[in-house]
């Protein structure tokens, strides 16, 4: 019986439970990372910062010499393109300047769409690819703070899980976690509200559930933010519809969405700060979380 | 000094596998593959068989509470796993041959333990909802030709380099 109890026995079976408490420990949603971890995260992100330096330099210059390759073609294709793009500019120059004398008029200064934004270069990927999260060189010190929006230039990848002084972590919106929606607008004559939730990773797309079954959805319409989850700003593109199911009970439509980013080749980055507040916290009626 | 070695080795490991996922993380190798480098874990692996189970649990528990946090954000798992196998591996190497083919066989074969395990892990906790047959063919099979790549390019480096820093000397 006493061997029973022995030495190494007894260390599993008390590693087992630390192992329990911990993970229990880490799945709460935490507003902030406890100090050893910062300081951990902090530290790695300046090693990360000193190697990811010449090994994007070596990357970026043989980038640089396929993307050589293949400019005659483009630059044909973008002359194609150009007078359209005079036209459009002129346009949107028009329609920029009615906007804000309509604002002025109504006396209405807020506008979700408005933000500031942070640069910030991608210096490591979580190697375990479950939990698809990048780590950023911006963090609290630069004013990035939990829950921001992150998007590249052609749109948006994702949300700050968490931040510390020098380095942040962005969670993807293909990374498959419970609590990773955001609230979003199909774009359209008939405007259909939804939640990003999910991403089908074998076909890599994004999924859009919750969306009224009776709203009739178009395939290549654009998807973007509503900006209604309070944190993040309205207008950020996530990309379009390729295919619209009904769910299985017939009450809600699934819309699958192919994001405007490659979320596998992601290396600058800007953390999005709206200008306009959340919603505080004490009022209700709000139907989403993020 | 040796220890400083050591441990600065370890670093570079550990921060050349997220660089290395960020670099191929793309279709680099075939549409919807997954591979998942596992460096510092065949690293932790070789430094058991050929420095001291001691050295190998100790690094393993620093460098899985380090991944924990800097990567996955739940604490524990590897933290638990690679001292774990660590001593699992000294263990069997106890019974088995000592030379390097098998070594390398052996550190392939924990890696592929080491991908079950974290899956079902990541089953339980729903952060994955593939069955195993997708996983297996998704997932390990090209994480483990990967690793077997790297093991055969490091096996002898790795090997020699343990050795000469001589921790054999304060074995249990």
């Amino acid at each position: 019986m006493p061997q029973f109890f022995n030495k190494k026995l007894l260390l599993l079976l008390v590693s087992i439970i630390v192992l329990v408490a911990l993970i229990g420990f880490s799945l709460r949603e935490r507003e902030e990372l406890t100090w050893p971890e910062q300081f951990l995260k902090d530290t790695t992100g300046w090693v990360g910062n000193v190697f990811n330096k010449p090994v994007s330099g070596i990357t970026g210059f043989v980038g640089g010499l396929k993307d050589l390759q293949h400019t005659y073609d483009e630059n044909k294709k973008l002359k194609a393109r150009l007078d359209e793009y005079v036209l459009l500019k002129t346009q949107v120059q028009d329609l920029k300047e009615e906007n804000e004398e309509l604002r002025d008029n109504l006396k209405k200064e807020d506008d979700l769409r408005k933000y500031s934004p942070t640069q910030a270069t991608v210096i490591g990927r979580n190697p375990d690819r479950w939990h698809e999260m990048l780590t950023i060189n911006k963090g609290k010190r630069n004013g990035v703070e939990k829950n921001m929006a992150v998007i590249t230039s052609n749109g948006l990848v994702g949300k700050v899980k968490s931040a510390t002084d020098f380095t942040a972590s962005v969670q993807l919106l293909s990374s498959i976690d419970k609590a990773n929606r955001v609230s979003a607008i199909v774009q359209g004559d008939d405007k259909a509200y939804g939640l990003i939730e999910g991403f089908d990773d074998k076909k890599n797309l994004l999924l859009m559930k919750r969306i009224p079954y009776d709203k009739k959805i178009k395939k290549n319409s654009l998807v973007i933010t509503s900006g209604y989850g309070g944190i993040f700003p309205k207008g950020l593109l996530i990309g379009k519809v390729v295919d619209v199911k009904v769910d299985q009970y017939g009450l809600n439509q699934t819309a699958y969405i192919e994001p405007s980013t490659d979320f596998y080749d992601i290396n600058n980055v800007m953390v999005v700060q709206r200008e306009v507040d959340g919603v505080p916290k004490e009022s209700e009626g709000e139907d989403e979380a993020e | 000094m040796r220890y400083f070695i050591l441990s600065f080795i370890a670093l570079v490991f550990f921060v050349f596998e997220s660089i290395f996922a960020q670099m191929f993380a793309g279709d680099a190798f075939g549409a919807d593959k997954i591979l998942v480098p596992h460096f510092m874990m065949i690293f932790v692996f070789f430094l058991t068989m050929y420095g001291s189970r001691k050295m190998g649990m100790l690094y393993g528990a620093i460098l899985g509470l380090t991944y924990d946090v800097v990567y996955t954000e739940i604490l524990g798992i590897y933290m638990f796993l690679l001292p774990f196998l660590a001593y699992l591996i000294s263990k069997s190497m106890k019974i088995l041959q000592n030379n390097i083919l098998i070594a390398c066989l052996t550190a392939l074969l924990f890696t592929a333990v080491l991908e079950v395990v974290i899956f079902q892990m990541n089953i339980i906790l729903s952060f994955a909802d593939m069955g195993f047959g997708e996983f297996a063919e998704r997932r390990l099979i090209p994480t483990l030709l990967l690793n077997l790549a790297f093991i055969i390019i490091s096996c002898y480096p790795l090997k020699r380099m343990i050795e000469m820093l001589d921790l054999q000397g304060e074995t249990e």
